[in-house]
């Protein structure tokens, strides 16, 4: 290929339209071939995550079925209770780590600083690589709930309603959750690491959201169980069990509370996500430091 | 300082004997606190996690029923206690095999490896200072886990001579474990991976050495995997001790610290061999510095 | 009104840190300004730390000026970045081909950046396949960047600012990794690329003959600042008429009488240089008349008793032409 060859060829140009799609998928797309390099750390993944769940069953045998019946979960089997309570779990924290692990990533690898000097939108920039977490912890979720129903014999309402109305809980948690997301990988754009805080705020999410135990048992401790009920996966998982443990659906009265509590998270977060996300951004720009290898 | 008065001080040489071994291993523990001290943060982190993962244990503790405790001869405490034991000890040894393939891979990663290897210090000694640190940081963390439970209302059942036995297993169990982070640490220096030893033997042992539950819940084959666990077999002995009162004159215990020592015997060398491999395939690679 | 391709007024970057408790400034860009024609092959030119890097940086938006503001493409840096963006490509060569994602095949790197910078599907694939066959890199074009040498990513790098066919190219030290063929390659389709297509090129170097061959017109940046903003005929004057020579010799017990002794010579002009190593030490002066130098410097030396390994002729370098600048030589 010769000089000329190259110049005839960036003489024929199309009009470039932008297109915010595009971006997104670029992201996704790239990110998600990323993802598929690393097929030890899937493998494993995937391994440990199996072994967990099968210790849950080997938990359950030591459970008083009146004690659960006491905090509300008659007839309820605890493996399908804690179940749900970790395949949720576990689903919330991969979502919400990705975006600030990929940004930590990128930041070190050099890689932040060619996109931020192409004309992508920072928006679209974040929802690829969300989209990218969604699929990947999507794969985890399913997987644990499979399991846990064709192999451990865990009895789950799986009717079209049920798992419909599970998956728009599901999307609704996230939508809860990505403003606090944002806001991560706002902070890990100026601070650098994260880490830290993103696995202290998911150890104290699924203990206080009551992964393994009924609530009811928290109300021994006030100020905890306050707590629990201002997180919104507590929210998110109460109508996730009402759902898949009893008979609820979406449009159930049970389950109407919890879902405008999730809204009004979505709605308040979000924008402050984003606010402080721009404010990192603008700052590392100011510093100088997008990349710092 | 000008180029002769340094000259002056460097030959003023006393004649050289070799450091003493205690002397050599002290000097790499002082080091590793120092350097584990600049990690404040993750340390106030590691306790906040162990706290919280304790008091999930304590309130899921409420809808269990006792019976199958008690029928595995754990007599006094019922869940919690039984539970309280097993996650303070599989911390303990999941910390020491951590902290031993942290520390080395972060020792390769800064390229200090190299720097130590090449002073006139044998790596078996450069392994047990290494070991001594981490052995140190886990007993504190166990201790307080220990005491988190009691405060939660955990109880025990114990003599002196139980508490005794408890602390010759609990020594044997961070013995062993100890060759299971160098085993390791050996094939993080030949792969330059994550381990995949450390991995496998963290969900393997929590899943089959009866951490959450005793192993008469597990089906035959899970059951039998167990037993190839030194962590099974710590355990047991020490809820005995802790729960029943059991001490040296038990032949439940005097089995359990029998099997115990085995392992370490047999482990031991295998462990240092493998390091040895590890190692010496990354000096010929000439990675040491790297990873 | 002349339509600038780029444009800076007073643009400056200080960047504040903290050392034990004691702050420390550094003027990294300061007060610059520059303007460049569209169509200009423009060279930046300057020691490592000069600002350089910073200076282009803060045109691709990746750096926010802390005063001064600048237009790239008749956009402004601060308030328009995405147009901006869209209007440059940007290589960075000091990175050693660190900015690419590693665990991606080359022409999955090209073709994300292709799809960030809005090239259609169909044009961007026929770009990607003639830009890696230029570049030598067809073979491997599968292999995971990971598994390149510095080179072969250091020439991803180049094709990936040139995907978007973009009408300013920002070019931060781009011979820096690539091997002598290779840089020559690369200087002629730039070169290229300015002619034919009438691409605004910014250039920067340390390598002041590459920038002389290239560049109709160079900036000489030195701490934060623009000394010299002229044609390359004004170094190449300079570069002629600096005659330079090279001494060097076995350690010497007293140094400063020695380099009192060259300089009062009054064939030297100026000592440049003393580097003073255990084994040697070299001195380098700027003289009127290198051939006329070189005999007297070796005769006083040798009446000194001083043992001389070396006397030559030397290239000029950078500090050779600040060293005339700051003495007001220059036209």
């Amino acid at each position: 290929m010769k000089v000329e060859d190259i110049l005839e060829l960036l003489k024929e140009d199309k009009p470039r339209v932008s297109s915010e799609l595009t971006h997104v998928w670029a992201v996704f797309w790239a990110n998600f071939k990323i993802f598929l390099s690393y097929r030890t750390w899937v493998v494993m993944e995937t391994i440990s995550t199996v072994a967990s769940i099968a210790m849950y069953s080997f938990m359950g045998i030591q459970v008083d079925a009146r004690r659960m019946a006491i905090a509300g979960y008659e007839g309820v089997s605890w493996l399908s209770f804690a179940l749900v309570g970790v395949a949720t779990a576990n689903y919330l924290w991969m979502c919400i780590s990705r975006l600030s692990h990929s940004l930590q990533h990128e930041i070190r690898e050099g890689t932040l600083e060619p996109i931020v000097s192409s004309p992508i939108n920072m928006r679209s920039y974040i929802i690829g690589q969300s989209l990218r977490g969604f699929l990947v912890s999507g794969y985890f979720m399913t997987g644990v709930l499979l399991v846990g129903v064709y192999v451990l014999k865990a009895p789950l309402t799986i009717r079209l309603e049920n798992i419909l109305s599970f998956v728009a809980v599901i999307l609704l948690m996230i939508a809860s959750y990505m403003g606090i997301g944002i806001m991560a990988a706002g902070l890990v754009l100026v601070y650098k690491k994260g880490d830290p805080l993103t696995f202290l705020f998911a150890t104290v999410t699924e203990f206080l959201g009551g992964v393994l135990f009924p609530l009811k048992y928290l109300e021994s401790i006030p100020i905890l169980y306050v707590f629990a009920w201002l997180m919104p996966y507590t929210y998110a998982l109460d109508a996730c069990r009402k759902i898949l443990l009893t008979d609820a659906t979406i449009i159930s009265t049970q389950v109407i509370t919890n879902l405008v509590v999730l809204m009004l998270y979505t709605v308040v977060f979000i924008p402050l996500g984003l606010r402080v996300f721009r404010w990192g951004l603008n700052r590392i720009r100011y510093e100088g430091t997008v990349a710092s290898y | 300082m000008d180029v002769e008065k340094l000259i002056q001080i460097i030959s003023e040489d006393i004649p050289r004997r070799k450091t003493p071994i205690h002397r050599i291993i002290l000097s790499f523990i002082i080091r590793d606190f120092k350097v584990w001290w600049t990690y404040k943060f993750w340390l106030v982190l590691d306790i906040a996690g162990i706290i919280i993962f304790i008091l999930t244990y304590y309130l899921f503790s409420f809808i269990t029923t006792p019976q199958h405790i008690q029928e595995a001869g754990y007599t006094v405490g019922g869940y919690f206690t039984f539970a309280l034991i097993g996650i303070a000890f599989q911390h303990y040894v999941h910390f020491a095999v951590q902290t031993i393939n942290e520390s080395i891979r972060d020792e390769q990663w800064n390229g200090t490896l190299e720097t130590i290897l090449s002073t006139a210090t044998d790596f078996k000694v450069f392994l047990l200072g290494e070991v001594c640190f981490s052995f140190i940081v886990s007993s504190i963390l166990l201790l307080m886990s220990i005491l988190i439970g009691i405060m939660l209302g955990a109880v025990f059942y114990t003599t002196p001579s139980s508490i005794l036995a408890a602390t010759i297993l609990a020594m044997l169990l961070i013995a062993s474990h100890m060759d299971i982070g160098i085993l390791s640490t050996g094939v993080i220096m030949k792969v330059k991976q994550g381990s995949p030893v450390t991995w496998a033997f963290s969900w393997l042992s929590q899943l089959v050495s009866g951490v959450f539950y005793p192993l008469k819940l597990l089906p035959w084959y899970l059951e039998w995997l167990g037993k190839a666990f030194p962590l099974t077999y710590s355990l047991d002995g020490i809820r005995l001790c802790l729960q029943s009162a059991k001490d040296l004159t038990s032949p439940a215990i005097v089995s359990n610290i029998i099997y115990l020592f085995i392992f370490i015997v047999v482990a031991t060398p295998i462990a240092l061999y493998v390091f040895k491999i590890g190692y010496d395939s990354a000096r010929r690679d000439g990675s040491l510095g790297q990873y | 009104m002349v339509d600038y391709a780029l444009e800076t007024f007073d643009l400056t970057k200080i960047f504040e840190s903290r050392e034990d408790g004691v702050r420390r400034v550094v003027r990294a860009v300061d007060h610059v300004n520059i303007r460049v024609r569209r169509g200009e092959f423009f060279g930046l030119l300057g020691p490592n730390g000069a600002g350089k890097t910073t200076l282009i940086k803060m045109l691709c938006t990746i750096i926010l000026p802390t005063e001064g503001t600048a237009k790239v493409n008749g956009y402004d840096i601060i308030h328009e970045p995405i147009k901006v963006r869209s209007s440059i490509g940007w290589f960075h060569g000091e990175t050693g081909g660190r900015s690419l994602y590693w665990r991606l095949n080359a022409e999955d790197n090209l073709r994300f950046y292709a799809y960030l910078q809005n090239v259609s599907r169909d044009v961007a694939e026929k770009r990607i396949d003639a830009l890696l066959e230029f570049f030598d890199l067809s073979r491997e074009r599968k292999k995971l960047v990971k598994d390149y040498s510095t080179g072969m990513k250091v020439r991803v790098m180049l094709a990936r600012a040139l995907l978007h066919n973009p009408p300013i190219l920002l070019m931060d030290e781009p011979t820096i990794g690539l091997d002598t063929v290779s840089a020559v390659e690369t200087r002629n389709l730039l070169k290229a690329l300015n002619r034919e297509l009438g691409k605004t090129i910014i250039f920067t170097s340390h390598n002041m003959f590459e920038v002389e061959q290239l560049c109709e017109r160079i900036a000489i940046m030195k701490s934060g600042r623009v000394v010299v903003d002229a044609a390359p005929s004004i170094l190449r004057d300079m570069l002629r008429d600096i005659r330079a020579v090279e001494v060097e010799v076995r350690s010497v017990d007293n140094l400063s009488e020695l380099i009192d002794m060259l300089s009062n010579l009054s064939i030297v002009r100026k000592v440049v240089d003393v580097k003073n190593d255990p084994i040697a030490v070299t001195v380098r002066l700027q003289v009127d008349d290198e051939y006329e130098a070189i005999p007297l410097i070796a005769d006083r030396l040798h009446r000194l008793g001083v043992k001389v390994s070396s006397i030559r002729r030397s290239e000029p370098t950078l500090e050779d032409v600040f060293v005339r600048l700051a003495r007001g030589e220059s036209a």
